[in-house]
């Protein structure tokens, strides 16, 4: 064993050594990746994440063309509202209709609310005032977002008259008949009159004449209430007291897309890295040294172990480095299970070290290894979820299983795991995705050692 | 010593060593002269255990050596490259220790036997400078000492002194020199005939992957029926070619 395994230590010491004199190796190794991280965390989070994280945030740009006390509150109660980020800033210049529309045409703004004239008198009034919404038709997330803020301020603002045209809505959107849709608004504004009256409120004007704000539906119009929320709708009607609770295990200012983004980022430039640590392997065939390795008294093997040890000792290494870097600007809680990171991790490094010898023991040529491990992690990276929550949405099942073949899938939903749903490595997510990745690493070990020998070592 | 008996080796259908045989003796240098493409390397390759023969036989004092499929066959081996082929970020120390591990020398008398090797390649004032700094000739110096390192008995040294600066030139002949009063046994394949004659003892003369004549200078030169004839004039003779030439 010592025969194998001594020539494999001196190979993968050298190897390290080299690592650590190749400037370019470093960079490519741990500050490039460290930039990526950053540069992906940061517009993650400024995106989707809000400063206190959790929450993703839609920006909406709003033209008050009523300027009424009325308008004003009700602007300020959008901007209370945490899933929201409302332009102008309360100590910007308003903004006109025309500039609005000009900002959404060069694609600076997405949203844009137009309470009309007349706004605050309808309110005082008791009417439903009607609004308009022009929007970017591409901003489908951040679209439930604003949907969702609107119909929480607008109840408040019309102070609840509002909700037996939107239960009506809701009723309808979900197939009711109109039959049905009809007695259960006259039940709701019923319930409400009651309430209003025991609550000792009341306005002396009929609601009926009222109408859902939702109707206009121009061409560049967005019913303020399509897609309405029932969770949000209730949450406004009924006194009821939200309370958060976090797993104790997560950092409590993590944001998912930002766990999401670092996690897949990291697993990304670990298989580029990893890829480049094992083709030193092709580097020793084209400068002759492999040559000299093959010619020594001792086994084969020793030369693909000592590559192995070398790629895993360096990816363990990279990793450590990047998840105490995401750690320090992020805050991620990497380390609050240390027993679990450390087991992820070693299963990870195992499954991309086999992945990069695999690599490095097929291809023909160093330029064809490149290529054609840039290729397959891109697409890994892309179809696993690394770049984008894929796995948020509904899948077709090509799609699906194209995810599942991926090491990228398997290795980011056990960081998930660990982060954002605080499990330890013996849960059953976190061991599947562990059994997965050392299934693929035995499996592409064996298969490059097979490779060594049929395609590296000349015969 | 060594005996290379109808050896064959073939890139797919190409012929590059064509039934060659000859027998390395114990302690002197044995040339292989032959024009580029001869098929000296392929022959040093199958000797060294880099690749298989298609056919034909080695022995190594009188039994069979398998340098392919045996590994410890290889330890009596030392190969010199006929491509630099060192690390060219680590020192010159450096890849002689970590040279010197792979070759198995015994980790207690690695120091002396890297201090014998830079000593060798004349090397010692710049042992722990890059190899990425080093001259062409000194590349070349360490190239042969680092198959120095476990000392073995044979030394397979594929044209070691092409393209080298005069001063490491004469530099690396004193050092084969010296190896092979020290016991050593060396294969040496050279295209350029003035370095077979400088040091071989006798010479191989190649063409076409196939033994055209054995023999020391005088004998092949009586061979081709010219007496005192240069290397030249023989290979003229054996081939109808101008060894510089082809
Ligand atoms: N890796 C290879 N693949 C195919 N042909 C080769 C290879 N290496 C050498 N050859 C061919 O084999 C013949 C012998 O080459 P080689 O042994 O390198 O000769 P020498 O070392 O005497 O110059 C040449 O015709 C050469 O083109
Ligand atoms: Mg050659």
């Amino acid at each position: 064993m010592s025969r194998l395994l001594r020539p494999a230590a001196a190979i993968a010491a050298k190897d390290l050594r080299l690592f650590f004199r190749d400037r370019v190796g470093l960079l490519l190794a741990f500050l490039m990746p460290a930039a990526l991280v950053l540069a992906f965390g940061f517009m993650m989070q400024k995106a989707f994440g809000g400063e206190d994280g959790g929450m993703a945030r839609a920006e909406l740009w709003v033209v008050d063309q009523d300027g009424s006390a009325a308008s004003r509150a009700f602007v300020d109660d959008l901007r209370g509202l945490a899933m929201l980020e409302v332009r102008p800033a309360p100590d910007d210049a308003p903004l006109s209709l025309e500039g609005a529309e000009a900002s959404l045409r060069k694609g600076r703004a997405h949203h844009v609310l137009v309470l009309p004239r007349g706004f605050g008198d309808a309110l005082a009034a008791g009417e439903l005032p009607e609004l308009r919404m022009l929007r970017d038709p591409g901003r489908s997330l951040e679209d439930t977002l604003v949907t969702i803020g609107l119909s929480s301020a607008y109840m408040g603002a019309t102070q609840g008259r509002a909700w037996p045209a939107m239960l009506g809505r809701l009723l309808e959107q979900s197939g009711a008949s109109p039959e049905a849709v009809r007695s259960a608004v006259a039940a709701a504004e019923q319930t409400r009159r009651l309430m209003e009256a025991a609550l000792g409120r009341n306005d002396g004007k009929d609601a009926e004449t009222g109408r859902a704000p939702e109707g206009d539906g121009g061409d560049d119009g967005q019913d303020g209430g399509s897609g309405l929320d029932f969770t949000a709708f209730m949450r406004d009607m009924v006194p009821l007291e939200v309370e958060d609770r976090l797993p104790p295990e997560r950092a409590a200012n993590l944001s998912h897309i930002v766990a999401q983004s670092v996690s897949g980022l990291v697993v990304m430039m670990l298989m580029f890295g990893l890829v480049r640590c094992a083709t030193t392997l092709l580097r020793e065939r084209d400068s002759g040294t492999l040559d000299r390795l093959l010619a020594a008294a001792s086994p084969r093997d020793a030369v693909l172990l000592g590559k192995f040890l070398f790629t895993a000792a360096s990816g363990l290494l990279q990793l450590a480095v990047l998840f105490t870097f995401a750690e320090l600007v992020f805050h991620v809680g990497m380390f609050r299970d240390p027993v679990t990171l450390l087991v992820l991790s070693l299963s990870l490094t195992a499954a991309v070290t086999a992945f990069g010898m695999l690599i490095a023991t097929w291809a023909r040529s160093l330029e064809q290894a490149n290529g054609f491990a840039t290729l397959l992690i891109l697409v890994m990276s892309a179809v696993g979820g690394a770049w984008f929550p894929v796995q948020l949405f509904d899948m077709p099942l090509p799609a699906e299983v194209a995810m599942r073949l991926t090491l990228t899938h398997w290795a980011m939903t056990g960081y998930q795991g660990m982060l954002w749903n605080g499990l330890g490595w013996t849960s059953p997510t976190l061991l599947t995705s562990i059994g997965v990745l050392w299934a693929f690493a035995v499996g592409a070990s064996l298969l490059a050692r097979r490779l060594f020998h049929r395609r590296v070592l000349p015969a | 010593m060594l005996e290379v008996c109808d050896l064959s080796y073939a890139y797919g259908d190409h012929v590059a060593v064509d039934g060659m045989s000859f027998t390395l003796r114990r302690g002197e240098a044995l040339g292989l002269l032959g024009p580029n493409g001869a098929g000296k390397t392929t022959t040093f390759s199958c000797l060294a255990g880099l690749r298989r023969p298609r056919s034909g036989e080695l022995r190594l004092e009188g039994r069979t050596f398998l340098p392919f499929a045996c590994d410890t066959d290889r330890a009596v081996l030392g190969l010199v490259p006929q491509e630099v082929s060192l690390y060219a970020d680590l020192t010159a120390r450096e890849n002689l220790a970590f040279f010197g591990r792979i070759q198995g020398v015994a980790p207690e008398e690695l120091d002396d036997r890297i201090a014998a090797a830079l000593t060798l390649a004349g090397l010692e004032d710049r042992a722990d400078h890059r190899i990425a700094t080093f001259s062409g000739g000194m590349k070349r110096r360490l190239n042969l000492a680092v198959a120095t390192l476990h000392q073995p008995p044979i030394l397979l040294l594929d044209e070691p002194t092409v393209g080298v600066d005069p001063h490491s030139r004469h530099h690396l002949f004193a050092a084969l020199e010296r190896l092979r009063d020290g016991g050593a046994s060396l294969l040496y394949s050279t295209h350029a005939m003035e370095d077979a004659q400088r040091l071989c003892d006798r010479i191989v003369v190649l063409d076409h992957g196939r033994v055209l004549a054995v023999g020391t200078h005088e004998e092949l030169a009586a061979g081709v029926g010219e007496p005192g004839a240069d290397l030249e004039t023989v290979f003229l003779h054996l081939t109808g070619r101008s060894l510089r030439d082809s």
